[in-house]
């Protein structure tokens, strides 16, 4: 392949702005902006990520265009809104990933598999209409530039619903039950803070693996399954 | 008159390669020091921090250089800006000999898997052991290098390491890896009749290359790093201890304009396809020999999102007015 200026980690934090997540809005703006920060202090992680923040409820808006964020200096702001339309998430998705990565290549740079990391606080209000695109949107033959997803419920999310939605089970996360839910934003910020650090490290070494950690007041969704 | 040693039948050494027009500076005040190479956008400009207390034995930056009457090998190895900044050692690691019987260069180039913990110690025993194996293997007249032999003994190593480190007798190959996983290519160079051979091996994603110094192009001997399908890239390798059953394998003649290079991915990834400023840069630099050191400063360029370690080692045939 051609000179790059650079390898890149495409990098979407998708979080839900359905009218559930009202009461939280004070930590998931928080979140977000302590996310910017741990990033803009890590200058040389930075350099090898492209931040996007999404809000979705009925559709998809742009809180933050894919970014680096050692120059970005807005914060971006989630709006709380409509229902949880699971297939206008992955549905824009599709078209989205695709679209970043062609960019990013065009503007020089060779891309890592993306990732997107998902907050959501209930079920999808759109019954099972989201599996297809779903599938389409992860399966690596029909996408080529098909994500990882890492999926973080809380709320009245289930743990199934978490454990369909990552791309693998070790990714699907819940938090515990009781947990205060403004805490465990809180801790799904800082925990996604420190998988794109520890990730930017390893993506451009010998062992490329996608570091996920669990957040503080999460548990592995699959361990729920079922219960 | 000192006798001249094995291998070194003639005690007049070989003449220097070329060097720049014009003559060298003298000492004195005006004397202005290296400045880092930029290429394109710097990287983070900082002073290197230590690393860790017991990784004292693994110096930041190494270089070589020497010729035997047919070849001029040089190689440098530089800790990287990620490794310079989170206090961890260079893990990268490059070795090389002359086969005195025949004037032969053996080589070998190691990454260490960042995620192993010892993988600095790792890559230089791999090394070490490829090394000594291929003396070996050429000390018996083995007409063709078996990589997979090479492999198996470099990983010998390190299961040997992980014994007396863990203090068991049999070490799982998940233990020694999580200790000292490496990639791994090493090759010779040697004389086939009249001309120049090289044979390589890989474990891994490390690389090899000939340039071709008259056009300034690339040829790589194995493949990239592209996802097959996609627009995408992977750094995802399989290293030592783990050695396949046949290791990636290269067979090439070397004869003038070629230069063999050998490198990590902290080489290759910037080189990419060696069309753009990087692949400019060495075919430049890489004209003639450089002397040791200034290859490790040519190495040690700086682009951003190129942190990793880098170590490259080049082998020219040498011209026969140079002799």
């Amino acid at each position: 392949m051609a000179e790059a200026k650079g390898v890149l980690l495409p990098a979407y934090v998708v979080a839900d702005e359905s009218g559930s997540m009202a009461p939280y809005q004070r930590e998931l703006g928080d979140g977000v902006a302590s996310l910017c920060e741990g990033l803009r202090a890590e200058p040389m992680v930075a350099a090898k990520l492209r931040l996007a923040v999404l809000g979705f409820s009925d559709d998809v808006q742009v809180r933050l265009a894919v970014a680096d964020m050692r120059t970005e200096t807005t914060v971006p702001r989630l709006v709380i809104r409509g229902v949880t339309n699971y297939r206008a998430l992955f549905e824009d998705l599709l078209v989205r990933i695709p679209g970043d990565v062609k960019w990013l290549r065009g503007e020089g740079y060779r891309v890592h598999r993306p990732v997107v990391f998902l907050l959501s606080d209930g079920q999808p209000t759109d019954g099972s209409s989201w599996h297809a695109p779903h599938a389409e949107l992860t399966d690596r033959d029909r996408t080529p530039t098909a994500p990882n997803i890492i999926a973080c419920g809380l709320g009245d999310a289930r743990a199934q619903t978490m454990v369909d939605v990552a791309t693998r089970p070790e990714f699907a996360f819940l938090a515990k039950s009781g947990t205060d839910v403004g805490r465990a934003i809180s801790e799904f910020f800082h925990s996604l803070t420190m998988s794109l650090v520890a990730s930017g490290h390893a993506l451009n070494s010998a062992n490329p693996q996608l570091v996920v950690n669990r957040p503080d007041q999460f548990t592995m969704a699959i361990d729920e399954v079922g219960r | 008159m000192t006798p001249a040693r094995r291998g070194d039948p003639d005690p007049v050494p070989p003449a220097a390669p070329p060097r720049p027009a014009g003559p060298p500076p003298a000492a004195g005040p005006e004397l202005v020091p290296w400045q880092r190479i930029t290429v394109d956008v710097p990287g983070l400009e900082f002073e290197a921090r230590p690393p860790s207390q017991y990784a004292f034995d693994f110096p930041d930056s190494e270089c070589e250089g020497w010729s035997t009457d047919r070849l001029t090998l040089r190689f440098a190895s530089v800790r990287g800006a990620k490794h310079r900044y989170y206090r961890q050692p260079r893990q990268d690691a490059a070795r090389a000999a002359v086969h005195e019987a025949t004037g032969s260069i053996v080589f070998a180039v190691a990454d260490g898997v960042s995620s192993a913990a010892e993988s600095h110690q790792g890559a230089v025993e791999a090394c070490r052991a490829a090394v000594e194996r291929i003396l070996y293997l050429l000390d018996r007249g083995a007409e063709r290098l078996d990589g997979a032999d090479v492999a198996a003994h470099a990983a010998e190593r390190l299961r040997e390491l992980a014994r007396w480190r863990l203090g068991v007798a049999v070490p799982q190959a998940a233990e020694v890896a999580r200790l000292y996983a490496t990639t791994l290519v090493a090759g010779v160079v040697r004389a086939a009749g009249d001309a120049l051979e090289a044979e390589v091996f890989r474990i891994g994603d490390s690389g090899a290359w000939l340039l071709d110094r008259a056009g300034g192009g690339y040829h790589p001997l194995f493949g990239g790093k592209a996802v097959p399908g996609t627009p995408l890239v992977s750094n995802e390798v399989s290293p030592l201890p783990l050695v396949p059953d046949r290791p990636e394998t290269a067979v090439e003649r070397l004869a003038e304009p070629w230069t063999l290079l050998v490198g990590t991915d902290g080489f290759g990834d910037p080189l990419g396809e060696g069309d753009g400023r990087v692949g400019e840069l060495f075919a430049s630099q890489l004209a003639s020999p450089p002397t040791p050191l200034w290859l490790g400063h040519v190495l040690d360029f700086t682009r951003e999102t190129f942190d990793d370690d880098r170590t490259l080692l080049a082998i020219w045939p040498r011209a026969e007015g140079a002799r």
